[in-house]
């Protein structure tokens, strides 16, 4: 759907919404979180894990949008435009608190207790169809902050190796490397749960 | 080429795949091609998650008093009408 035939009220496109908000319409902005909130709302939480935490990014992502929005020219899409703010709002509030810098390290041992095992040897059953949403979510939440953060933006949120790699500060091969074993890790928390939900059969 | 040489240059080449040698070693190797199997399932599957969480309506509160303290929204009496209308519509286009 593009942009300008979204409809958010009749009579109200996305379009007309952005460009009202920019003029300084407050039910136009009203609109337009009414819109966003949910995709924003769910980047913060995943790349937090952490509800409380959501909430106040959330919120600093659309005020921040309200200051800004004059600013947006349209030459990506508003959602995307969007996105790269919240992104931004997240990305930098984790550096404050510190966490990824350090998870993304090259430096990091296999020996070290979240670091996933590799896979040589004798056969395990495939994961393919036995994943359910509540459980992806569930290990993707239990990832270490590093990894869940590369696993959302590239695998959830589709931003490739070059634009996190830019963002986060780190190499394009750091961020391939942390992408794998944040699937790795996942794997060994898949396979887990799915045998933990056949022993209680 | 061994397992563990083959999934060491794993997260480098999973998209492209490597060059002759490692797509020589995944075609015969029902361990490594069951891990990217694995993890290119788990990668979809990702992808396929929608965003299904809604914020609670005080985020939407917190933003609304932010832009009265930043002077962004009036809140002045010749305004308050505006501003009701700016709650109000707020609610209702949060419900949509």
């Amino acid at each position: 759907m593009t942009q300008t035939k979204k409809t958010l009220v009749p009579g109200l496109t996305e379009a007309e919404a952005i460009q009202r908000a920019q003029a300084g319409d407050s039910e136009s902005f009203a609109a337009l979180y009414g819109l966003h909130k949910r995709r924003v709302y769910s980047l913060c939480l995943r790349m937090t894990g952490n509800t409380a935490e959501a909430e106040d990014l959330t919120q600093e992502a659309f005020l921040q949008l309200y200051r800004k929005i004059a600013t947006f020219r349209g030459e990506s899409a508003f959602s995307t435009w969007l996105h790269r703010l919240s992104v931004n709002v997240v990305l930098m509030h984790l550096r404050k608190r510190g966490l990824p810098e350090v998870s993304l390290e090259e430096t990091m041992e296999p020996q070290q207790e979240d670091a996933p095992r590799k896979d040589i040897g004798a056969r395990d059953n495939v994961l393919a169809g036995s994943i359910d949403r509540v459980n992806l979510e569930r290990a993707i939440e239990s990832l270490p902050p590093g990894y869940r953060i590369i696993f959302v933006l590239h695998d959830i949120e589709g931003y490739e190796h070059n634009e996190i790699a830019e963002m986060m500060g780190c190499s394009i091969g750091n961020s391939k490397s942390q992408l794998h074993k944040a699937r790795m890790k996942l794997r060994d928390l898949l396979k887990l749960s799915r045998a933990e939900k056949a022993a209680r059969r | 080429m061994t397992c563990a040489e083959y999934q060491e240059a794993l997260p480098y080449i999973i998209d492209s795949g490597g060059d002759k040698e490692h797509q020589a070693h995944l075609a015969g190797c029902s361990v490594c091609s069951d891990l990217v199997a694995d993890l290119k399932y788990i990668a979809d599957q990702a992808k396929l998650l929608v965003p299904m969480e809604e914020p609670p309506k005080r985020v939407w509160n917190g933003i609304q008093r932010s832009l009265e303290r930043e002077g962004l929204v009036s809140r002045s009496a010749g305004n308050r009408g505006r501003l009701l209308k700016f709650r109000r519509a707020g609610t209702w286009m949060i419900s949509l």
